[in-house]
């Protein structure tokens, strides 16, 4: 940081003249389409920045189940017969298998009630605990659908993608100064130019990011709506015609009795095919019937893809790849989407570059509304209502998260949506209380206190047991953020009264 | 090892960053050299990530990487103002005022939202039915162009003040789009 300095001299622009009147038309409608979706992008952006770390949440939320960096075919078939065993009847299982962001093996599948379940396995394949992480749950599904029901909540996180895309258009177009103000970054002194700065440097210097996050969640979440629409219009609403088409070689349904899927000869073939490889989830379809088959997924190292998905039937043998790495483009396209979405294609490095620019994304749409009532009491119009409103809405996040994450930790079985939904009515019901500049300050506080009891509660239940190391650096993270939360609030109060 | 390869090119952008801001705090003649060299080492860090990190992973770590220490050059370059000082006036422009007429604001949401999103699945589903390449490349080229021509055409309608030709060139996209889709019929 450095104090006021000389104003570099204005050099020729060399930015295209844009008409003002474009810019000011352009202004109009970014700040209309902001305004809309205020609410839904804070709340995407900042609970897509947390979902970065979905892997590491899992392993931190129940750090005792075993760590395994490989597996053997034969522990992987080991486990999959002893979940099948609870339930034989089960329509599918869901195995994952250990990959250097969440190294556990896993099945994934039904009991006889309907009930789902993921059991762990050990490096023997013996099931040895189930997984019980209610909140990486709640918040990977805020994320993806705001859990609201059926496929509502894919279509309204699509949508808001959709707003946030056109806002980064709009925005673009909208300012004429991007080189002239490359650098600047004013904080203190006029709260409107503070709050443009902040929200022009994030904006153009995290485009390239903010630009593949907004449209690669917006095909994700309105996939289901395009898939319908195709479905109806060339298939005659058949859905399953539209995903067959991305399935891979196809297994006929036959629900004749059959011994059951030898899954660790499948997955020995397939290793012998591909020693080089790795293979991270088996998706086990119809088990014990003549139509039994997996799913393999195959692994490249260097490649952004999610993998390649084989298909191997009933007696082991390989039927071929869906062609997601092998294929045409557009299968390389679509399985790199959800990699690039997430950041989940370059180890920790880019996981923390991408929780960093997600957070900054939050702080561009805070900061957006905070231009618009700043604007509002420039010009004798203030909505000191809102003002209060918006800043007890962003701040309820952080608490909120924290607040549901410390009961899900101490009682699992509460539903961590429902204390997240009363902390944020709770903190939004403090705007009729305080003023903005004492929300922030408090919500700030209180979310610091909040963040540094999640890892204290977490220490004090883990302490003394073998643990993911990958805990204790959450722990030490979230340590940092309460730190960072506390040290923002001593820095306002130090500008503020400069 | 991933990330230390992608934390390997990182220098690179660091480096080019600073020229940048270099040549932005300091209008002389070395300006357009710094300019030129910062934008240099921006792009030799994106294109030497391709060989070592994946011809399409590496740009796409590069990207990320890079977005996010340009901002940590901006941050660090903070300039702190004192509240109590009048800061000087700026010369950002103020949004166009626009009447508030309520039919013309919900003909502004309608074309914002539903007709620009059926226009644009008109045209994604044209160009997924209709575009000449492999079944499953023009499915997904289709189905990624939905969101962004949304996006566009939100952005349009709702910064265009003739909402009516807006109307018009909506329905018309869309009546060509299911057109074209429903006279083909088959992928």
């Amino acid at each position: 940081m450095h104090v006021p300095q000389a104003k570099p001299k204005p050099g020729k622009p060399i930015w295209p003249k844009i008409p003002a009147a474009f810019v000011r038309a352009m202004l109009a409608g970014h700040s209309a389409l902001g305004l809309a979706f205020a609410a839904l992008i804070y709340l995407v952006c900042f609970s897509g920045a947390v979902a970065v770390f979905t892997s590491e949440f899992n392993r931190w939320e129940q750090p005792t189940a075993p760590v395994l960096h490989s597996v053997t075919p034969a522990a992987v078939g080991a486990a999959f017969e002893e979940v099948l065993a609870k339930n034989p009847k089960a329509h599918d299982l869901f195995i994952r298998m250990p990959e250097p962001a969440l190294p556990r093996l896993s099945v994934h599948g039904d009991d006889a009630k309907g009930g789902e379940h993921t059991w762990f396995a050990d490096a023997s394949g013996r099931i040895v605990a189930e997984q019980r992480t209610p909140w990486s749950e709640f918040q990977a599904r805020l994320h993806t659908a705001l859990h609201l029901p059926g496929t509502w909540g894919f279509f309204l996180v699509g949508l808001t993608g959709v707003a946030l895309l056109s806002s980064l258009v709009s925005g673009v177009l909208s300012h004429p100064r991007v080189f002239k103000d490359a650098f600047a970054f004013r904080w203190g002194g006029s709260k409107r130019l503070q709050e443009a700065d902040l929200h022009n440097r994030i904006s153009v210097w995290g485009l390239p990011f903010h630009v593949v996050v907004s449209l690669t969640g917006a095909f994700l979440g309105l996939s289901v709506l395009i898939v319908g629409v195709l479905a109806m219009v060339v298939f005659d609403g058949d859905r399953e015609k539209v995903f067959a088409l991305f399935s891979g070689p196809p297994v006929a349904d036959d629900a004749r009795p059959a011994p059951v899927i030898d899954v660790a000869r499948g997955l020995a073939v397939l290793q012998a095919q591909n020693p080089r490889a790795g293979f991270n989830y088996i998706f086990v379809e119809h088990p014990g019937e003549t139509g039994q088959h997996m799913s393999v997924n195959r692994t490249t190292p260097g490649k952004l893809s999610r993998g390649e998905i084989i298909i191997v039937d009933g007696d082991a043998k390989v039927l071929g790849p869906a062609g997601f790495e092998s294929g045409n483009l557009g299968m390389a396209i679509y399985s790199s989407l959800t990699p690039l979405h997430f950041g989940w294609f370059g180890g920790w490095p880019v996981k923390v570059a991408y929780f960093l620019l997600g957070l900054g994304l939050t702080a561009v749409t805070a900061s957006g509304v905070a231009i618009w009532l700043a604007r509002r009491r420039d010009k004798g119009r203030p909505a000191p209502r809102w003002e209060r409103v918006w800043v007890a809405f962003c701040w309820s996040q952080p608490l909120a998260y924290a607040v549901s994450a410390i009961v899900a930790l101490l009682a699992p079985s509460v539903p961590p949506v429902a204390v997240w939904g009363g902390v944020t009515l709770a903190a939004n019901a403090c705007a009729f209380l305080w003023t903005p500049a004492t929300l922030s300050i408090r919500l700030r506080l209180t979310s610091a206190v909040a963040l540094a009891l999640v890892a204290l509660v977490h220490l004090g239940l883990n302490t003394g047991r073998p643990v993911d190391p990958v805990a204790w650096i959450l722990d030490a993270s979230l340590v940092l953020g309460a730190g960072l939360l506390a040290a923002s609030v001593w820095a306002s109060r130090r500008t503020a009264q400069a | 090892m991933i990330g230390v390869g992608g934390l390997a090119l990182a220098p690179l952008a660091v480096a080019g960053a600073l020229l940048l801001r270099r040549a932005w705090t300091h209008a002389d003649a070395r300006r357009p050299w710094l300019i030129v060299g910062g934008w240099a080492l921006l792009a030799a860090a994106l294109v030497a990530s391709a060989p070592i990190l994946g011809v399409v992973r590496g740009p796409s770590i590069m990207l990320a990487l890079a977005s996010t220490v340009a901002l940590a050059v901006v941050a660090v370059g903070v300039e702190l103002r004192t509240a109590r000082r009048k800061a000087p006036r700026e010369l950002a422009l103020e949004p166009s005022d626009r009447r508030r007429v309520a039919w013309r604001g919900w003909l502004r949401g309608f074309l914002a939202g539903p007709l620009g999103g059926a226009a644009a699945m008109g045209v994604g589903l044209a160009v997924a039915v209709c575009f000449p390449a492999e079944v499953k490349t023009r499915l997904i080229i289709g189905g990624m162009l939905v969101p962004f021509l949304w996006a566009g055409g939100m952005a349009w309608t709702l910064s265009d003040d003739k909402i009516l030709r807006a109307l018009a060139v909506l329905v018309g996209v869309t009546v060509l789009g299911f057109g074209a889709v429903f006279l083909k019929g088959t992928l």
